[in-house]
């Protein structure tokens, strides 16, 4: 599964390099070194004490909590006409139930180790760990919370993930380039070339390395090792919000992530990594994970220990319950099931774009994930394609996403996304088809056909 | 408002109908991430001539940070999608036919009938709903049946001026609704002691926190009016208040309604708004009546809108679901709703469905019974505190038994040579003296917002068995008595 050449291992002890604690002290935001820890928390180690009677914790009794059982089917992944039936046990049923560790369920957590190394060579002890989120969502906006103070300067490829912008709209966004390969290492070495003398640099780069929303475009290798580099050269970290890793149907090989890239660096510790089960497994359950450097995660999880105190126990049992019966070959199995899905749906948009918008659209098509983001050549000076959707578009009954709403900066914009996820195929042709005649009707309107 | 329960088989078994009518259209930003209704007019805010707080009044009890959020620019284009005829291609949705579960089911015992269970299943367009992203606020069918409870339990309707939203667990909303009203630096008035939990989110904002004097009988109006007709002219006025008022946490003191009453008017006196965080609502078992909850009691105040109440399900349905809910005025949920759709889009679907499904079959007569069960629970287990604590550390201790909750408060009497009583320190002995003996209990100073020490302790009494109470405390008795510097027999206070 893993492309990369593995650390050398001596005596069982990998021999990977990571950046020590106070290597981070400068990356944390003013909210991150107020937080106090919990004066509870600190007198809960005392409890494993033999013999000891504890009144501490104010947690109900789970008897009155009146569930007794919890099952759920899935359809098994090597064989959709079959279906596993899965019921919690008597400990499981219990961790579902009551109050748990802040960073997650055990066994979810554990599952998420392995899953790391499975799928990006990553093994324990290399300064790395894991907590659950609310959705990778929830995670995004606590570690951006841990980093940046309010006018912080920041770098975030542009286009960039609306759901993100808020997040970062105290901060001096400086957008990065992009293009079909992904994220342009130029476009980042110029800025840096050029960051003006004494201004403090940049502690973070945001970046969607696969299937980017909504570029639909996916970084290639060389580039990613590049930004690795410049990363190290200019000291900034990486937040790979990845929630589109599963979903790479591409024809070329999978590029590895910068999770794992970082390996051939002299020290890693640099990526903070983001998964999502949104897309491969269910939006609605709300699990993501966050893995990356011991010190931001603490950060992180003193964060949510007083905003939200930990995930759901009864999402995280029942996903982890699925996972551990599937295992990781099952696993990677199903998410190529799934990534096989939008490929499908990439291939039908892709034939209507080419019949209908050739000559009347710019795109490049995507290799992961479920957008499609091209430029709509309506004939005029300026390129804007909202006023067009606003109007037309609507008049002749298709909506696209008008592309201004993904750049960080405000800016009018010829682009637009689609999301092919959910139509089938005759509402995708007919979706295109109305989107050539808009195009059609504008361009006459200015006078270009 | 009692919606009737479909009636279970001899068998106990009730399959839900989930011909859910109620699963509609969500509206969400196109990469899923949900979008804020901003006006959602229906359900708000129609009733004629109210008495309500116009929507205007609170632009100075909103923050900084409320009013910066920026209205999403995508959410002005979901509407179109109901245009007839639309085909739409921005929702950023994944297609819920790769997710691959098939079905859901838990089973409950039956309140008030222990040996019976019913089996709840979701499948077909409900668990594709508890499956999919949702609403900021909440999946809608699950408000409705939480508004509903919000008019049973407290004699509150829709039209009012206020709304409901489904948090991830009331934690989640209070510390929400707190960054919605607060600036930094703010003054805020607490009870003290104080739920510890809501002490980092006041410090993360470097506020002032200003403590309101509490006893058996709950916050004191007293204190509070006290606070505010002395404060000093020109200085900004505490905005909030916040409190715990059923079986508090630590003190498991339930306001008094006389004291709920003056606190209300102080509140129109001196313009602040109360925060009432209420997870022990459901477990008051007193046996004078339940005081009405400041929710409801402002209902007949000469204006409505000061309270912002918080509901949860941890005690009383399941801690795990990180399910709770927030009523209040219209302005602040829409302010947490927005924070929501940017922090964590929204609690999670599947425990939403799980919660709407269970409240539905039961409906809020057996979700009361249900209540009264657990309040039950907890009153055996006070009694058996109670017990123990007489036989082990009357003359030792002092304390006030409480009406609700899980928690005992109580003052140990050290009498610590050469320490002057305002100086006793629980937290010392508990570290020491306490775990040699193998008992511990919360030191009451993490319970002070700013700090100071004290002689009580927290103790939860909602997991032991009666034996392990009873020893417990024995062993208290033992570290009291050495911290006295007495030795064998016990003394008693004269």
């Amino acid at each position: 599964m893993v492309t990369t050449a593995m650390p050398k291992i001596t005596n069982g002890i990998s021999a990977v390099k990571h950046l020590p604690a106070e290597f981070y002290a400068p990356f944390f935001s003013h909210a991150a070194n107020k937080r106090k820890p919990s004066p509870i928390r600190a007198l809960f180690p005392l409890e494993g004490t033999p013999g000891l009677i504890s009144l501490l914790a104010g947690k109900p009794n789970a008897s009155c909590f009146p569930f007794t059982s919890i099952s759920f089917t899935a359809r098994s992944p090597t064989d959709p006409s079959q279906q596993t039936n899965l019921e919690l046990d008597k400990n499981e049923l219990a961790a579902a139930l009551q109050y748990g560790p802040t960073v997650g369920e055990p066994s979810l957590v554990n599952w998420v180790f392995g899953l790391q190394e499975y799928s990006h060579g990553r093994k324990r002890g290399e300064g790395w760990r894991v907590s659950i989120g609310a959705g990778s969502q929830d995670l995004l906006y606590k570690a951006i919370t841990a980093i940046l103070n309010p006018g912080d300067a920041m770098l975030i490829e542009s286009p960039a993930y609306a759901g993100v912008l808020p997040m970062f709209e105290h901060c001096e966004q400086v957008e990065v380039d992009t293009d079909a390969d992904g994220i342009n290492p130029a476009s980042l070495r110029s800025i840096m070339q050029n960051w003006p003398a004494g201004k403090p640099t940049p502690k973070v780069l945001y970046t969607v390395p696969f299937g980017s929303n909504p570029t639909g475009s996916t970084t290639t290798l060389e580039r990613r090792k590049e930004i690795l580099s410049l990363a190290r050269e200019y000291n900034f970290l990486i937040m790979e919000d990845d929630p589109y890793y599963y979903l790479y149907f591409g024809e070329a090989a999978r590029p590895p992530s910068y999770f794992t890239l970082e390996l051939e660096e002299p020290e890693v510790g640099r990526v903070l990594r983001f998964d999502s089960l949104s897309k491969i497994l269910s939006a609605g359950v709300r699990i993501g994970f966050a893995t990356g450097p011991e010190p931001l995660l603490t950060a992180m999880d003193m964060h949510t220990a007083m905003a939200n105190l930990q995930v759901s126990g009864l999402t995280q049992v029942m996903v982890s319950t699925l996972l551990n019966s599937w295992g990781y070959d099952t696993f990677k199995i199903h998410t190529l099931n799934v990534s096989n899905f939008y490929r499908e749906k990439r291939d039908i948009f892709e034939r209507y774009m080419r019949k209908y918008l050739t000559g009347l659209a710019e795109w490049s098509a995507p290799e992961a994930g479920m957008f499609y983001w091209f430029k709509l050549l309506l004939g005029g000076e300026e390129e804007d394609s909202e006023t067009v959707i606003r109007t037309k578009a609507i008049e002749r009954g298709v909506l696209a996403l008008p592309g201004t709403v993904f750049m960080p900066n405000a800016r009018k914009t010829g682009y637009v996304r689609a999301s092919f996820s959910l139509l089938d195929e005759p509402e995708i042709e007919e979706a295109i088809r109305r989107l050539r005649d808009v195009i059609l009707e504008e361009r006459a309107a200015v006078g270009k056909d | 408002m009692a919606i009737d329960a479909p009636q279970p088989d001899e068998a106990g078994m009730v399959l839900l109908n989930t011909d859910l009518t109620d699963v509609g259209k969500v509206p969400t930003h196109s990469d899923g991430v949900p979008a804020v209704e901003l006006s959602d007019s229906t359900k708000t805010n129609k009733r004629q001539g109210g008495k309500h707080l116009p929507a205007e009044f609170y632009s100075h009890h909103l923050s900084d940070a409320a009013k910066d959020r920026q209205p999403s620019a995508i959410l002005s284009l979901f509407p179109l999608e109901n245009t007839p005829g639309v085909i739409s291609l921005l929702a950023g949705k994944p297609n819920g036919d790769t997710f691959p579960f098939n079905w859901f089911q838990y089973s409950v015992r039956t309140p008030g009938n222990p040996d019976q269970e019913t089996v709840i299943k979701i499948d077909d367009d409900a668990l594709r709903e508890g499956l999919q992203y949702g609403r900021s606020a909440g999946q809608q069918s699950l408000i409705d049946l939480l508004v509903g409870l919000q008019e049973y339990s407290h004699g509150r309707r829709v039209g009012e001026g206020w709304r409901l939203s489904v948090g991830n667990g009331s934690q989640d909303l209070i510390n929400k609704a707190i960054l919605a009203m607060v600036n930094p630096g703010d003054p805020v008035l607490l009870e003290s002691p104080v739920y510890s939990g809501v002490i980092p989110m006041f410090q993360s904002l470097n506020c002032e926190m200003i403590e309101v004097a509490s006893d058996p009988e709950g916050i004191s109006s007293e204190s509070l009016r006290s606070v505010l007709e002395s404060w000093p002219a020109g200085k900004r006025k505490p905005k909030v208040l916040y409190t715990v008022p059923t079986g508090c946490n630590p003190t498991g003191a339930t306001t008094s309604l006389r004291r709920r009453k003056e606190v209300l008017a102080s509140a129109r006196d001196h313009d602040f708004l109360i925060l009432e965080d209420d997870p022990y609502y459901y477990l008051y078992y007193g046996s004078a009546p339940r005081p009405p909850s400041y929710f409801a009691l402002e209902a007949d105040e000469p204006e409505v809108g000061r309270v912002l109440r918080f509901d949860s399900l941890s005690k009383v349905v399941s801690a795990g679901l990180r399910i709770g809910f927030i009523s209040a005025p219209e302005v602040f949920v829409t302010a947490i709703d927005s924070h929501t759709a940017t922090s964590n889009l929204h609690p999670s679907s599947l425990t939403q469905m799980v919660v709407y499904t269970l409240l539905r079959t039961w409906g809020y007569e057996r979700f009361m019974l249900h209540c009264k069960g657990v309040s039950d629970f907890y009153r055996e287990k006070r009694d058996v505190f109670e017990r123990a604590l007489r036989m082990h550390l009357d003359g030792l201790a002092e304390w006030t038994p409480p009406d609700a909750g899980m928690f005992y408060w109580f003052k140990l009497s050290l009498h610590t040579p050469g320490s002057a009583e305002a100086d006793e320190d629980s937290e010392a002995v508990i570290r020491t003296k306490a775990l040699e003996k193998g008992v511990l209990a919360l030191p009451g100073t993490v319970f002070l917002p700013n700090g100071k020490k004290t002689a009580y302790v927290r103790a939860a009494f909602s997991l032991l068995s009666d034996q392990a109470i009873d020893e417990a405390l024995r062993r208290l008795k033992e570290v009291v008595i050495e911290a006295r510097g007495l030795s064998g027999e016990k003394a008693r206070l004269p």
